[in-house]
């Protein structure tokens, strides 16, 4: 993906010193609700890996670093090119995508070992893979799409101006990985376990409402303000504003930043939290002074 | 970690449910109640307790004015006490309800943050502590008969300096440092807490204008900070002695003038005489 440049030739010179071997420590879990454990894998050093084509070998392998025969570890992936966020996890403590996450440079910060995680603020599926449908929820409860269902012809759409454009582009960037909820010191977990003969729409009814009075997070946010700010989109202003005032709004944010910096999109999210700040003021005195 | 195993029906009790159901409302009065009063009333309060560092007469003059506010008790109580007490209780319910993750992102926005809360509890402890110690909390004689023998509502309004510089005194070292400590919590809560009101207000938006009301609130936290620093050398420099022989006459020479009523309860001696 990356040219090797000059940096690159001097790592390569210092590979020879690099272990022949990569010890990766892996935060394990069979299922929903069943207590998690470390275990710990070890693999064949190859220059320019990531991290998934480490669980690759790590789950080929299905072998411990102390011999022992386990399950394959099961992590998820899609694009391979950091665009679609379903490689999200904590990896050496900090959340990213574990296939932009070069193993030659997570080695020059501890060459000892590679820990993963699976992402903390989502209820794990099993090892790696977490259930993030609270993240997708948020954004259903802002309505972040442009309302525009039917089968007529709507014409042209409104202009957008040049100045929209330059505040939007970076806010449509979103992948939905869920780094900066993750991140998030305001951002609890929830996770509701399944009961014994529960169906399941009651199953998701019920999550749903635990979602719902927590914190929505900022990518919901941001995406309010961005869906918020098109002509056609704007429409449902009020809607997401309510949502947005509603318990687990954005009156939860603690403006601990860490949203931002996280963001492998670096999408201006704590900007978009300061703009629907000010959206929610002047909404808020409105709806109080001309009830 | 929490994991909610509610049922939709049932979200919890009645008192989480009305906390939910007002949360935007709850939090920005948490927010407002920061600034003004408490916010405001701290400057007022650090400038006027500055004022020492003039003298104990400059000292005496300012708590003077003060005290000659009418209904001053309702005046204390709806907007200093009832506010602090608003913002201490909501602000340990928001505290709580966040997970400090400082040790793997160690940016200076999310220690900011923890700071936040940290001074935010130092502050809490401080205040009430504080105000039992030279205010007493209530005037009633008989708690004021429980409180003063263990050495609280030791502040005597019209020997300002004086009794304020024999209850500092009183403990060894012990009640400086714990006010030093006390006061610098108080003074980055205050100046951190206007920079992220400014946000959630919606203010300050860009990256850049926050960056700009950033240091604008360090340049008022230092300002104020340095207000608190000089009471409390100009407190440990008092003498209580030759202080209460200035006080003593402004006292007589006010009730003389008539500028204030004799208030035996404001003055040391008058206090003393009356247990």
């Amino acid at each position: 993906m990356i040219a090797p440049g000059p940096e690159v030739s001097t790592s390569t010179s210092s590979s020879d010193r690099r272990p022949s071997k990569i010890n990766v420590r892996v935060l394990r879990q069979d299922g929903p609700g069943t207590p998690p454990y470390w275990e710990r894998h070890q693999v064949e050093y190859e220059p320019d890996m990531n991290v998934i084509s480490v669980l690759q070998k790590i789950a080929a392998q299905a072998k411990t670093s102390e011999g022992k025969k386990v399950n394959p570890v099961a992590w998820d992936c899609g694009c391979l090119e950091e665009v679609c966020g379903s490689c999200t996890m904590v990896i050496n403590g900090r959340v990213r995508q574990s296939c932009s996450a070069l193993v030659d440079r997570l080695l020059e910060d501890n060459s000892a070992e590679i820990e993963l995680q699976p992402m903390t603020k989502f209820p794990v599926v099993r090892d790696l893979m977490v259930d993030r449908s609270r993240l997708f929820h948020s954004l259903k409860r802002v309505q972040a799409w442009v309302p525009v269902d039917g089968y007529y012809d709507m014409g042209a759409g409104p202009r957008i101006t040049r100045d929209d454009q330059e505040q939007n582009y970076p806010l449509s960037q979103c992948m939905s990985c869920g780094c900066c909820l993750d991140a998030c010191p305001q951002f609890n977990k929830v996770e509701v376990q399944r009961q014994a003969g529960e169906s399941d729409e009651a199953f998701e009814a019920r999550k749903k409402g635990a979602y719902e009075s927590e914190f929505i997070g900022a990518h919901a946010i941001s995406q309010a303000m961005l869906f918020n700010s098109h002509p056609v989109a704007k429409s449902l202003e009020k809607e997401r504003l309510e949502v947005l005032t509603a318990p687990g709004g954005v009156q939860a944010c603690g403006n601990a930043q860490n949203c931002v910096s996280v963001c492998p999109k670096q999408i201006p999210l704590t900007t978009s939290i300061a703009r629907a700040g000010r959206a929610v003021t002047f909404y808020a005195f409105k709806k109080f002074f001309d009830r | 970690m929490t994991s909610t195993e509610s049922s939709p029906s049932s979200p919890a009790g009645p008192s989480q449910s009305f906390l939910k159901k007002y949360d935007f409302l709850i939090r920005r009065l948490h927010s407002l109640s920061g600034l003004i009063p408490v916010g405001a009333y701290m400057c007022v309060h650090l400038l006027t307790n500055a004022s020492l560092s003039g003298g104990p007469d400059v000292f005496q003059n300012a708590v003077f004015a003060i005290h000659s506010i009418p209904f001053l008790p309702v005046v204390e109580w709806v907007f200093i006490f009832l506010p602090i007490l608003f913002h201490a209780i909501v602000g340990v319910w928001i505290a709580m309800s966040g997970h400090s993750n400082t040790r793997n992102y160690t940016y200076t926005s999310n220690k900011r943050y923890s700071l936040q809360r940290i001074t935010g509890y130092i502050a809490f402890l401080f205040i009430f502590t504080h105000v039992l110690h030279l205010h007493g909390w209530f005037h009633w004689d008989w708690w004021l008969g429980l409180v003063e023998p263990v050495g609280m509502a030791q502040f005597r309004p019209y020997n300002a300096a004086s009794s304020l510089a024999k209850a500092m005194g009183s403990l060894s070292i012990f009640w400086p440092l714990f006010y030093l400590v006390g006061v610098l919590a108080c003074t980055y809560h205050l100046a951190n807490g206007i920079w992220t009101a400014g946000i959630t207000w919606g203010v300050w938006i860009s990256p850049k204008a926050q960056k700009r009301a950033s240091v604008a609130c360090a340049a008022f936290g230092v300002l104020i900070g340095l207000a608190g620093l000089s009471s409390l050398a100009a407190v440990i420099k008092t003498d209580p002695v030759a202080a209460k022989e200035v006080e003593d006459k402004m006292y007589k020479v006010r009730v003389e003038g008539r500028m204030i009523k004799p208030d035996a309860h404001k003055t040391t001696d008058g206090h003393s005489n009356h247990e």
